[in-house]
């Protein structure tokens, strides 16, 4: 096989761990940032039941998410759950593709492996352009959004795009959207700590919180399965 | 830069001291994916208004945050939709949004896939306008009450304690009984029973079932004299200070009395007030346990200290889960454990528990009379869920509930009552047989005519109380038709009715040959001053009518109501 490019192999490697260097170093900032502010306190007894206990809550509330049976939201809305999965998989595979293609390229010799890798790209690519169209048409959602959430929504759909290009890893035929994948995902790795995107470091603190409290008061896990169970 | 009024300032630098962790990370994580928006009683009821969007109404303190204290916001402004207060019309804007456009029901925090409370950064938002003096007029002056009278309704201690005396004295000729009491400052006592100032002002039978609930069960109980408030409008205008401080003083007649534990009658805010926020906002911890009376009563019954008899409580019930209760407290299964033993028709509504909608009273909305208009027109969720279940009594564990129910009830004309847990479980309580009293009326079937559902209910248990059968009509068609079908022994009659006067039904009634006899007791809403027993009288002159055979202007005294009843009977027979 032709050796690749040297700008490519700079962008697969040193850019990224560059990149990734950088980002570590904001996240540890801002966990810091997070952490000085003072916890609110549950200083009230906790309510006299085994069912909701502070850790089951917490615990309840992190995976609350997988679970989409547990909120009307959810329940009201499958197709948009089914697109937030598709999405965030997608999301997942292309960051997870980002390490794999330079440091483990054997994983992605297989057809099999590459086509279903393009298919979610290609339908998370798809499921992002009907997220931003209903960010643009739903006056509600259009009543809320910002330049941030635009861009970066967009920014996603180009990379989720450029994913399902540089998937088959073939420089000598797809070097240069291989290149802008990876010089893309360096972008991403610099620009979401400052973006909603950051909204995966977050999602972890605010959801035990939110569990550990409601537990603590016997919210979650929702009792009316706890009475079904009876 | 524009120059910040001196309260934007204020609001700007205090909003920095009140933000915590979990504020920060709610007012972070937010990704505006909009699937809050349906589940908001306001927006499903105002279709089209994004102003009423939960995340719209959330932003409008996340851009506050953004632009003082999150870091791409103030680098950033406009790239992530930070802005902030400058002028006091921007403070009222928010104030409108904050106190008029959600009532911190909760609803859309719990359905947050991101765990985002908005419900928690709303109340603090209003403690910051509250810091400024900005806030609806009802707010301050209940707040104000709270702060220098010591309970939310200004009820005066003399009153406080003439309503107990009084409700004793009720209930010990009620029930031939002396024993029965009230007892106020008993040292050491089991359990120290805290209620809602509506109780005092408005409600006082709630206090006499209570206590009656508690008498039956053997209770060593007692009521404080002082510092007896369970509400806490800390809760509602996120004034942390105000809910520490009345926490505290509940908290410490608990102590002061050496009470074992504190009862909070029915209130979903005061509970939630009570158990789970005043700890935190008073920095302490509470050395005696807290329990809702909706609690108390259903281990009554477990425990076998009480019993019940739910064929007393035969008409279709459901029950209507207080935010505060539901999603704040876990309370959901105590309330439908008990209803399930002291009545025989519980349907449920739908949604329930923790993703039941507001009544639309809650946050303090029943205060605030400027957004009555808004808070009736987002009922209609609320109505169209109570009109679903088919129940002819709606259940609730909350004052605030009850009158936010009731105003919707008459706004959207249901053929409903609303009532409290403890009305149900008196209703139910088998009497000791040492307590049973003598039923003067016993076996009479009594009609009562009345289009307010409070009073029909509290003329009814009177009636019901002295043994007999009752049937209700709201106006003066359903009452003939009851008349007709139903063979009753008397009819109560309000004159002030919805389309047809009780003086046409009179008339009516006195004009068929079958009814020309039949005892009527007219119990009137009208003061002396309008003169409608002048107007009545006049009316039955000019159409040569005889007189009914009773006639009481409300407020109805129990005892003048009983004797009157009487009387019309024994004439009667």
């Amino acid at each position: 096989m032709a050796p690749m490019s040297p700008l490519l192999a700079f962008a697969e490697d040193t850019l990224q761990l560059a990149a990734l260097a950088a980002m570590a170093v904001v996240y540890v900032l801002k966990v810091r940032w997070i952490l000085s502010f003072p916890a609110g306190g549950d200083r009230q007894a906790p309510n006299p039941g085994p069912a909701t206990t502070a850790a089951r809550g917490a615990q309840h509330s992190l995976f609350a998410i997988a679970l989409p049976w547990e909120m009307a939201s959810t329940r009201r809305h499958p197709l948009f759950y089914v697109q937030f999965v598709i999405f965030h998989l997608a999301v997942a595979a292309s960051i997870a593709m980002s390490f794999v293609i330079p440091y483990a390229p054997r994983l992605l010799a297989g057809r099999h492996a590459v086509g279903a890798l393009q298919t979610l790209f290609a339908a998370a690519a798809v499921m992002g352009v009907i997220r931003l169209f209903r960010r643009i048409s739903d006056p509600a959602v259009r009543a809320i959004s910002s330049p941030d959430d635009y861009f970066s929504l967009a920014l996603l759909v180009v990379w989720l795009a450029l994913s399902f290009l540089a998937a088959p890893n073939d420089h000598r035929r797809t070097e240069a959207p291989l290149l802008a994948y990876f010089v893309l995902t360096a972008f991403f790795l610099l620009y979401v700590p400052f973006s909603k995107i950051s909204h995966y470091l977050y999602y972890p603190f605010a959801r035990w919180y939110l569990g550990r409290t409601l537990g603590h008061r016997g919210v979650y896990p929702a009792r009316q399965r706890e009475a079904a169970a009876r | 830069m524009a120059e910040r009024s001196y309260k934007a300032q204020k609001v700007v630098d205090r909003l920095k001291q009140k933000v915590n962790r979990q504020m920060v990370l709610s007012l972070e994580a937010c990704v505006h994916c909009g699937l809050c928006t349906d589940q908001c009683h306001y927006v499903l009821a105002n279709p089209g208004d994004v102003t009423y969007v939960p995340a719209y109404k959330a932003d409008r303190i996340r851009k506050l945050f953004k632009a003082h204290i999150d870091w791409t916001g103030r680098l950033f402004p406009w790239w992530v939709g930070a802005h902030s207060v400058y002028t006091d019309d921007e403070l009222e804007d928010l104030k409108d949004t904050v106190f008029g456009k959600c009532t911190n029901c909760r609803r859309c925090s719990l359905n947050c896939p991101m765990g985002v409370d908005m419900a928690t950064f709303n109340r603090m938002a209003r403690g910051l306008l509250v810091h400024v003096g900005i806030m609806p007029e009802g707010v301050a002056t209940v707040a104000k009450d709270q702060w220098e009278i010591g309970n939310q309704m200004g009820v005066l201690k003399q009153d406080y304690i003439e309503t107990l005396q009084w409700m004793e004295e009720e209930l010990q000729a009620e029930y031939h009984e002396p024993s029965i009491r009230i007892p106020v400052d008993k040292m050491d006592a089991d359990l120290v029973y805290a209620i809602n100032p509506r109780e005092v002002k408005y409600d006082p039978r709630t206090i006499a079932e209570a206590a009656l609930i508690f008498h039956a069960a053997g209770e060593n109980w007692t009521m404080p004299s002082d510092g007896w408030d369970m509400t806490n409008f800390g809760l509602f205008n996120g004034d942390d200070e105000l809910g520490a401080a009345v926490a505290l003083r509940l908290y410490d007649s608990v102590r002061r009395l050496r009470g074992k534990k504190l009862v909070v009658s029915e209130c979903g805010h005061g509970y939630r007030s009570i158990r789970c926020e005043a700890p935190n906002w008073a920095r302490t911890t509470v050395p005696f346990e807290i329990e809702s009376s909706v609690i108390t009563m259903l281990r009554y019954i477990r425990e076998g200290r009480i019993a019940v008899d739910s064929t007393k409580n035969a008409l279709p019930v459901t029950y209507h889960d207080s935010c505060n209760n539901a999603r704040s407290c876990g309370m959901t299964e105590e309330p439908r454990e008990l209803l399930g033993l002291v009545t025989t028709d519980f349907r449920e509504m739908y949604p329930n528990r923790a993703e039941n909608f507001c009544c639309t009273g809650g946050g303090g909305a029943m205060s605030m009379s400027e957004y009555a208009p808004r808070r009736l027109k987002s009922g209609k969720v609320k109505a169209d869920q109570l009109a679903a279940t088919g129940a002819k009594i709606v259940v609730t564990s909350c004052h605030n509930c009850v009158d936010g129910l009731f105003d919707l009830i008459r706004h959207y004309h249901l053929n409903m009552e609303v009532r409290l847990l403890v009305n149900l479980v008196a209703s139910a309580l088998i009497v000791p047989t040492k307590l049973k009293r003598p039923q003067l009326l016993a076996g009479f079937k009594i009609l009562v005519v009345d289009d307010e559902p409070d009073v029909r209910v509290y003329l009814g248990k009177i009636l019901k109380d002295e043994g007999c059968v009752v049937i209700e009509a709201p106006d003066a068609n359903q009452a003939f038709r009851a008349l007709q079908s139903e063979s009753p022994d008397l009819m109560t009659l309000d004159l002030v009715l919805p389309r047809k006067t009780g003086e046409k039904l009179y008339w009516e009634i006195r004009k068929d040959e079958r009814f020309a006899r039949f005892p009527v007791v007219v119990v009137s809403g009208y003061a002396t001053g309008d003169s409608p027993l002048i107007n009545f009288h006049q009316f039955i002159r000019e159409r040569n009518l005889p007189d009914p055979e009773g006639f009481l202007e409300k407020p109805v005294d129990r005892e003048k109501f009983v004797e009157t009843i009487t009387r019309a009977l024994v004439k009667k027979e």
